[in-house]
């Protein structure tokens, strides 16, 4: 069975630097892999105890440093890793790196049964990949899962959470999952996998391997452009009270009940 | 002309709209109105649209009032299965005969597994999570302008889309639905093609206990616990404001700290990865204001602040401000109401 997982470097959003202009100061920012991304690692893992026949490819779209979350997935237990990088690739929006990654996947890994990704990136915060990639390659897909009970090279079967309900959701392979909860079971790698890792080779694509012009993708193909972007600023001046606040609250309660 | 599809959205098992899609048709009116003045003989015409096997007629005539031109009723019996697959190629068919140039999705769990699977189809592109939404004038043409909050909302995007239709997302709860217009639309059914989806099947659907639904809907007064209410991984202070919630009714918020740190359940979570809440009366007790929470806040009409920091970044979102330790306020009003 062929497992393909997405995943996807991001800025550590809780370590957010700014230049004085008010940008993102990326340069000094920590990057880390996007934690949803992991966690589609870590089902894809809990799978390999329980077929002896498991082939995981992690896949990431990124700059030359993305390969920091491959050897990071490789040591948690992924078989091989694909690293798609071009300076073209940069700016692309969700239906750019859609197409990128439906392409990759389609002249290297078009073998796989089942995708895996993050429900979202820490960064963008969309959503939209998945849906759109799986959208791109014609095939099922559940997005908000809870937890996979099972695959295997005909069908998944999973829990997807919608609104106030829970569904249990039988798909037929070749399928995509994107999981919004941590798997029960979770392999932290030790130094030994780290150099064990090594011994893989990071195969790494570009804008020619995968055939595409470079007006379809990065800035050029991507149907949204940035028009603006700002720190959001709110300068209300609240009317302090000093006291009594005991009493001025009362007022209030009672004004809205 | 300008067309706007607002992507409506039905409660499941039932003939009923959810107030999301009242939201956005309620929205796009109002921007429709703000706009039209921007380029001379402009115009725009608002469709909601509706995948639903039947439609209660009170809705159709609540989407008029919402500021619909048109409701289209996309009808099929396959709609109660969530297969995204089903619903967009639906939508999808009745979009190639009726393009438009704007499609607004709500960015519900189905809003997300439909809207992603139409734009690609459509070779668009497509905005998540909108919290502002205008049109701004580029090249003598009105094109939409959604901006949205990015990197866990340290950051405000205005994103425009190169190609048509220009299409967005929007979160329930983002907009308030508060103008009603005394006014009658057109009514359609479209019968799409029947599409089988025998790559999907549903086993059987469970209601999730563990989320109250809608626990914040209707709510008049909320109050807000942060983690200035927390004594450790006690809840003394949290279970008194619960308390006093119940005597005026009001429901519960949190901030996302309490909830990681097991003092309060994910449902009572208010901001940017829980609800959006627009209550007459907000209290907030120990929150510091960290942009995430006030994302989900921010539409509350009254809103009122205790925290002992003079500079906590809640007070620069407050009508009232009060610079004090929240506990001994709580103490104060659990006194008097609760005793």
């Amino acid at each position: 069975m062929n497992i393909v997982v997405c995943i996807k470097q991001v800025p550590d959003v809780d370590d957010i630097k700014w230049t004085k202009e008010n940008n993102l100061d990326r340069a000094q920012m920590l990057s880390k892999i996007n934690p949803y991304d992991e966690w589609a690692i870590d089902w894809a893992v809990s799978f390999k105890d329980k077929f002896k026949d498991v082939n995981i490819t992690a896949l990431s779209m990124g700059p030359n440093q993305a390969v920091d979350v491959l050897n990071y997935a490789l040591a948690k237990g992924a078989n091989r890793a694909i690293l798609l990088s071009d300076k073209a690739f940069s700016g692309s929006d969700t239906l750019a790196t859609s197409k990128i990654l439906s392409r990759a996947i389609e002249k290297y890994l078009n073998d796989f049964n089942i995708i895996l990704t993050g429900q979202m990136a820490q960064d963008g915060d969309t959503a939209q990949v998945p849906v759109s990639l799986a959208q791109l390659l014609n095939i099922v897909d559940a997005i908000n899962v809870d937890e996979i009970f099972n695959i295997d090279k005909n069908s998944a079967i999973v829990s997807q959470k919608i609104e106030n309900e829970i569904n249990i959701l039988e798909l037929s392979t070749p399928c995509l999952i994107a999981v919004n909860k941590e798997c029960v079971k979770k392999y932290q790698p030790k130094i030994e996998d780290y150099i064990k890792a090594q011994n893989t080779k990071i195969e790494s694509y570009g804008l020619e391997d995968l055939g595409f012009d470079k007006n379809e993708v990065g800035i050029l193909g991507s149907p949204t452009m940035v028009y603006r972007a700002y720190r959001p600023q709110n300068n209300k001046n609240p009317y302090e009270i000093k006291q009594d606040y005991t009493q001025k609250i009362i007022d209030l309660l009672l004004e809205a009940r | 002309m300008k067309k706007i599809i607002v992507y409506c959205e039905k409660i499941p098992h039932t003939d009923k709209m959810s107030d999301v899609s009242y939201e956005l048709i309620n929205k796009a009116y109002k921007v429709a109105q703000e706009s039209k003045s921007m380029i001379e003989n402009e115009d725009f015409y608002i469709t909601a649209v509706v995948l639903s096997s039947e439609i209660d007629k009170k809705e159709i005539k609540k989407a008029y009032s919402a500021g619909a031109d048109k409701v289209v009723l996309i009808k099929s019996d396959s709609f109660d299965i969530f297969s995204s697959y089903v619903l967009a190629n639906c939508f999808f068919e009745y979009y190639s005969k009726n393009p438009a140039d704007v499609i607004i999705f709500p960015a519900t769990t189905t809003g997300r597994m439909v809207a992603p699977r139409v734009t690609t189809m459509l070779d668009t592109g497509l905005v998540a999570d909108c919290v502002g939404l205008e049109f701004i004038l580029r090249e003598n043409k009105l094109r939409l302008a959604p901006t949205r909050p990015t990197f866990g909302a340290e950051l405000m995007a205005t994103i425009l889309s190169k190609k048509d239709p220009q299409c967005a997302t929007i979160r329930p709860n983002t907009f308030v639905f508060d103008l009603f217009l005394d006014k009658e639309g057109v009514f359609e059914e479209f019968s799409p093609n029947s599409y089988s989806e025998t790559r999907f099947k549903l086993i059987r659907t469970v209601m999730d206990k563990t989320v109250e639904k809608d626990s914040f809907e209707g709510a008049k007064i909320v109050f807000a616990a942060g983690f200035g209410l927390a004594e450790g991984k006690n809840r003394v202070y949290i279970e008194k404001l619960e308390k006093l919630a119940k005597v005026f009714d009001a429901k519960v918020a949190s901030t996302r700290k309490l909830v990681d740190f097991n003092l309060m359940p994910h449902k009572n979570q208010v901001g940017q990865t829980g609800a959006s809440i627009n209550a007459d009366l907000y209290i907030a007790f120990g929150i510091s204001g960290a942009i995430q929470h006030i994302q989900g806040m921010k539409n509350c009409k009254t809103v009122v602040a205790i925290n002992s920091d003079n500079d906590a970044p809640i007070f620069s979102y407050a009508d009232y401000k009060i610079q004090a330790d929240a506990k001994k306020v709580l103490d104060d009003l659990y006194e008097h109401f609760c005793k």
